[in-house]
């Protein structure tokens, strides 16, 4: 009996990228390791790295692992692990100024969790595992998000936590209703019944509601501008680099293949122009870049909405924007921590090349991620991805000039040049890595990106917009000072629980939700006293025999 | 010898038990290595068991009680499930129990009914006829009485009057269930097909209706709860013991056994008495969460957790569907390990730090972390967040309930799940994000309380994280399932 137990099958190196990352969040919470546990950040992406950059084709499972973990990377998955595992490691170095402060510990082995969950979302092949890993990344990041424990901190954390256990359980009972009808927990089976005629209604709808809140859909976005800015600069820039990519990936793995579908398309050009445009009444860089993110987002999920040859570009446009988002995030907090005139300077130089190639500059990742993205549009679409490089460039000098905007520092922490590395490495890889990845990804040549029509389709929307950043900067912006808070849809539902963001009582319920609250909780307070009582009492009893006698008389008749 | 298995098992906690009300207070020594020694035979009777029983062997006793009333032991697949459970528990209590009473007063009669109390458990497990089932049935609500009422103060002996006052009248109602169903068909063995021919539909479904009384009320079915969260007087490790295996368990398995080898589940689905066992259930599930949202307690909160959690169990049996069982059986261990989990913290923060209220929880996780993280993979649990156990329950639950073509199952679980969440998320939130009082006390150098928490967690992590393994908690359901 025992010998015939197979622990795994297939390439090991896949099951050790999920369990090393967990592993070390174990350790973190050991009394020996918690006062150095942020040291252990940056070890901990690195199998997921190295299985990225050497990934075959083959199956791993592990039958007896949860429900049977299967795990296999495709081509848009093995290149969004390769992005998620650098990213991370580039931001658990930058988190190693954190290793003094208080609950470094906690925020350790979340840390670490969410990693395995992300990377968990990019290998799994069965839902079980997809499901556990998708969880991971949602609950465990609210560790991150509510890390400083500042009030800001503790009501995005409150937003955050409720719409992701929402979304959970709509993921959940999709995936149900889906493995139900296709009589497996195999993704790929379970997509093809979706693409079926006897798909479960619902499941579909849940899936991508699911899905379209970690992703940061319009409008399922709320959560992503306060929760971003509120967590630390090194979780902040894996949240709007990596984490917001699994919503992505769940999107592409279970649309049905081939298929497109309106509603992305139109909730995703939705988010693109107006996320990018309300970034522009925020006064906090982060939020500013939490708005691009809900923008960029809206780009990639119109092209998974499109469907066809746009889908399988999401990937190499995601990867782009992962790395440049990222090391924004990063050089928010090199500004922050930078004291001389010259650190600030070159804060803002790189920030404006990585800011350069999200706008779509010619010869930057960007250019060329929009350039293969716009291959599988149709003329109409390719036009609004081309706009959307207007309001991208218009958001992203406004960042700028937020980013300029923020205090000087008294003392900068040592070895601030060295630092100032890891934001420069992470743009340099988004200005890179299309360049390096480009045949696998494009038809086309590498030469296509340096022809005239290239050249002019990409530089004319950042021509067009720059002007219009000079007026909104010099004239409108400073004439109406941006004062809003981020939150936008939540700012319209004062009675809601969360209420507007700018009373300091903001996070307990409204008055009349409370007195309702109160009312209802009376009320059953009041039953279960009553069906107490009356059980305590023969009461039941005597309605037994009632039933019993009713019983007899039914059965003589 | 083989023969004699389910006599050993039970002899393993009744010796100790009859044993330990002759000892004095003092022999601390003797007492404990009493309740541990036959917990920990117990257990490696079940490990050899365990390999015999998955090869489909099963061993079994007579005795003749009075004519035509036979005391029937045996050891089958379930009966196994649910020992497997109550020993390892029993074990971990046993230990937890001796660190938290230290010499507090009365311990030769807490320990002998302890031993007593998890006797009739086994025995009940063990029992193969409904006449056995009874007996011990009875005997664990006679032995439960006075652990309830063990700390004789004045909450504590109003607790156990009003245990009391719900069993015996639901005692009274199995008996009678028992004596109708036994009067026409003759004694009824849970192996053997009962031919109910004798008795119209109406009356089946009288007898079940009263069966589900007599048992739903240890299984703290809604409207049959009330004794639960006032029994939350007793201490720390009889409330561990009461929610994860003894009592409420007792009621869910009687009803597993109603269902599955009394009626059958195809009689149960003709009769069309499972539809609203399976309302009920949900019912019970969404009502014990809403009241433990409710809850400034902590044990009160998780007591309302036990009500709701139990009738997972219930729900799937009722579901009759294949994977809808299996995730309901499954479901009888999953929540003995995570809510165990859970009291045994409670406990230590009630003994440790001095925590009754949920207030008192902020910012304990850093100063007692091994117990907090305990706490929160509990809490996980029950939430059904994976890679924890509930989530394997809840897949099974949800699968079994499309399979059954009860779409609205989905419905009871998602909202279960929120409430879950919604109860359990801001104890976690206190324990890890807000800052303690200055006051605060709260230290854990106790293994004796903190060793069995911790291993009860892992067991709780490894049936999920390990579910598809034939040893697993889930591995063990399917074969019972796909066995019988």
């Amino acid at each position: 009996m025992m010998a015939d137990i197979v622990l795994w099958t297939g390439p090991v190196l896949p099951l050790v990228a999920l369990l090393w990352p967990v592993l070390m969040a174990g350790l973190a919470a050991l009394p020996a390791v918690r006062l150095r546990s942020i040291r252990l950040l940056p070890l901990a992406p690195l199998p997921a790295l190295v299985l990225a950059l050497t990934a075959g084709e083959a199956e791993t499972m592990a039958p007896h692992l949860l429900l049977g973990v299967m795990l296999q990377l495709d081509e848009s998955g093995r290149l969004l692990l390769g992005l998620t595992a650098a990213l991370w490691l580039i931001a658990g170095l930058a988190a190693q100024t954190m290793a003094r402060q208080p609950n470094a510990a906690l925020f350790a082995a979340f840390w670490c969790l969410t990693l395995a969950g992300n990377l968990g979302v990019f290998l799994a092949r069965d839902i079980a595992t997809f499901y556990v890993s998708f969880a991971a990344v949602s609950l465990a990041a609210w560790f991150l998000v509510v890390h400083d424990r500042t009030e800001t901190a503790q009501r995005a954390g409150l937003v955050y936590i409720v719409i992701a256990v929402l979304g959970e359980v709509c993921l959940l009972l999709g995936l149900l209703m889906s493995a139900h009808a296709a009589d497996s927990l195999e993704i790929a089976l379970i997509r093809m019944m979706l693409g079926g005629a006897d798909a479960p209604a619902l499941a579909l709808p849940l899936l991508v509601i699911g899905f379209g809140i970690k992703a940061g859909m319009v409008p399922l976005h709320v959560w992503l501008p306060l929760a971003h800015p509120a967590a630390p600069v090194a979780a902040s820039a894996v949240l709007s680099g990596a984490i917001v990519k699994a919503g992505l990936y769940g999107l592409m793995q279970f649309l049905p293949d081939g298929q497109g579908m309106q509603i992305l398309v139109v909730l995703g050009a939705a988010g693109a122009f107006l996320a990018a445009l309300w970034g522009l009444t925020q006064a906090n860089p982060k939020a500013v870049l939490a708005y691009s993110t809900i923008s960029q987002m809206g780009l990639m999920i119109l092209l998974i909405g499109t469907g066809g040859a746009a889908r399988d570009s999401v990937a190499y446009f995601a990867a782009h924007h992962g790395f440049a988002k990222g090391a924004l995030f990063l050089l928010c907090g090199m500004m922050l921590s930078a004291a001389t005139q010259s650190q600030r300077r070159a804060c803002l130089v790189v920030a404006a090349v990585v800011a350069a190639s999200v706008a779509g500059l010619p010869l930057s990742g960007g250019a060329l991620a929009k350039s293969v993205a716009k291959s599988g549009l149709t003329d109409e679409l390719a036009l609004l991805l081309s706009l959307s490089s207007v309001t991208t460039t218009l958001i992203l000098v406004w960042f700028l000039h937020r980013l300029w905007a923020l205090p000087v520092a008294e003392t900068a922490p040592e070895r601030w040049r060295l630092r100032l590395l890891l934001p420069a490495v992470a743009g340099g890889l988004a200005f890179v890595a299309p360049w390096l990845l480009w045949a696998g990804w494009s038809d086309q040549a590498l030469g296509y990106n340096l022809t005239q029509a290239t050249l002019t389709d990409a530089i004319w929307p950042v021509l067009l917009a720059l002007p219009i950043a000079v007026i909104l900067l010099r004239k409108a912006l400073p004439a109406v000072p941006p004062t809003l808070p981020p939150g936008d849809l939540l700012l319209v539902l004062p009675r809601w629980p969360f209420g507007p963001v700018s009373l300091p009582e903001a996070s307990a319920p409204s008055q009349q939700l409370r007195a309702f609250g109160t009312v209802t909780s009376a009320l059953v307070a009041a039953a279960e006293h009553r069906l107490i009582r009356w059980s305590l009492t023969g009461t039941i009893l005597a309605a037994l025999v009632l039933v019993f006698l009713a019983a007899l008389a039914f059965g003589s008749l | 010898m083989m023969a004699l298995f389910p006599v050993l098992l039970l002899m393993t906690s009744l010796v100790p038990a009859v044993i330990t009300f002759f000892l004095a207070q003092e022999s601390y020594r003797l007492r404990n290595s009493l309740s541990l020694g036959g917990a920990i035979v117990k257990v490696v009777l079940i490990v050899v068991m365990l390999f015999a029983v998955a090869d489909g062997a099963y061993y079994e006793t007579e005795f003749p009680l009075a004519p035509g009333l036979v005391l029937l032991l045996r050891i089958d697949a379930l009966a196994l499930l649910f020992i497997s459970l109550s020993a390892i528990l029993w074990l971990l209590t046993t230990i937890y129990a001796i660190t938290y009473f230290g010499t507090k007063p009365n311990l030769s009669r807490f320990f002998g009914f302890f031993s007593l109390c998890v006797a009739a458990t086994t025995g009940l497990a063990l029992s193969g006829s409904l006449i056995s089932f009874f007996i011990f049935f009875e005997l664990l609500t006679l032995s439960t009485w006075p652990l309830v009422a063990h700390k004789q103060n004045e909450a504590s002996l109003k607790a156990a009057r009003g245990y009391l006052l719900y069993a015996l009248p639901s005692s009274a109602a199995l008996l009678w269930a028992i004596v109708w169903l036994e009067s026409t068909t003759g004694p009824v063995l849970f192996t053997e097909y009962t031919d109910m021919g004798a008795l119209d539909p109406m009356s089946q479904r009288a007898i079940f209706a009263l069966f589900i009384f007599g048992l739903g009320m240890k299984a703290a079915l809604v409207p049959l709860h009330g004794w639960l969260p006032t029994a939350m007087a007793a201490p720390a490790p009889v409330s561990a013991l009461l929610h994860a295996v003894a009592v409420v368990k007792a009621g869910a398995f009687g009803i597993v056994r109603v269902v599955v080898d009394v009626f059958g589940m195809e009689r149960v689905t003709s009769l069309g008495v499972g539809v609203p066992l399976a309302v009920l259930a949900s019912v019970t599930i969404l009502w014990g969460s809403v009241r433990a949202l409710q809850q400034d307690e902590i044990k009160k909160r998780l007591a309302f957790s036990t009500v709701s959690q139990v009738s997972y169990i219930i729900l799937g049996v009722a579901l009759a569907s294949p994977l809808a069982m299996i995730g309901g059986l499954a479901h009888l261990v999953h929540q003995g390990l995570m809510k165990i989990t859970l009291f045994f913290c409670a406990g230590i923060y009630d003994e440790r730090a001095d925590v009754r209220r949920i207030d008192g929880l902020n910012g304990l996780g850093p100063r007692m972390p091994w117990t907090s993280v305990c706490f929160s993979l509990g809490a996980f649990g029950m939430i059904g967040l994976p890679p924890l156990a509930g989530f394997i329950s809840k897949i099974y639950l949800g699968l079994g309930g499309l399979e059954a073509g009860a779409p609205w199952v989905l419905g009871v679980l998602a909202a279960s799940t929120l409430l879950n969440a919604a109860y359990f998320l801001p104890l976690l939130y206190r324990l890890w994000i807000l800052p303690a009082a200055d006051d605060a006390k709260g230290d854990e150098r106790t293994p004796g309380l903190v060793v069995p928490a911790v291993v009860a967690a892992l067991a709780a992590l490894g049936a999920g994280g390990l579910a598809a393994s034939a040893i697993s908690p889930l591995g063990w359901a399917t074969l019972i399932v796909t066995g019988e």
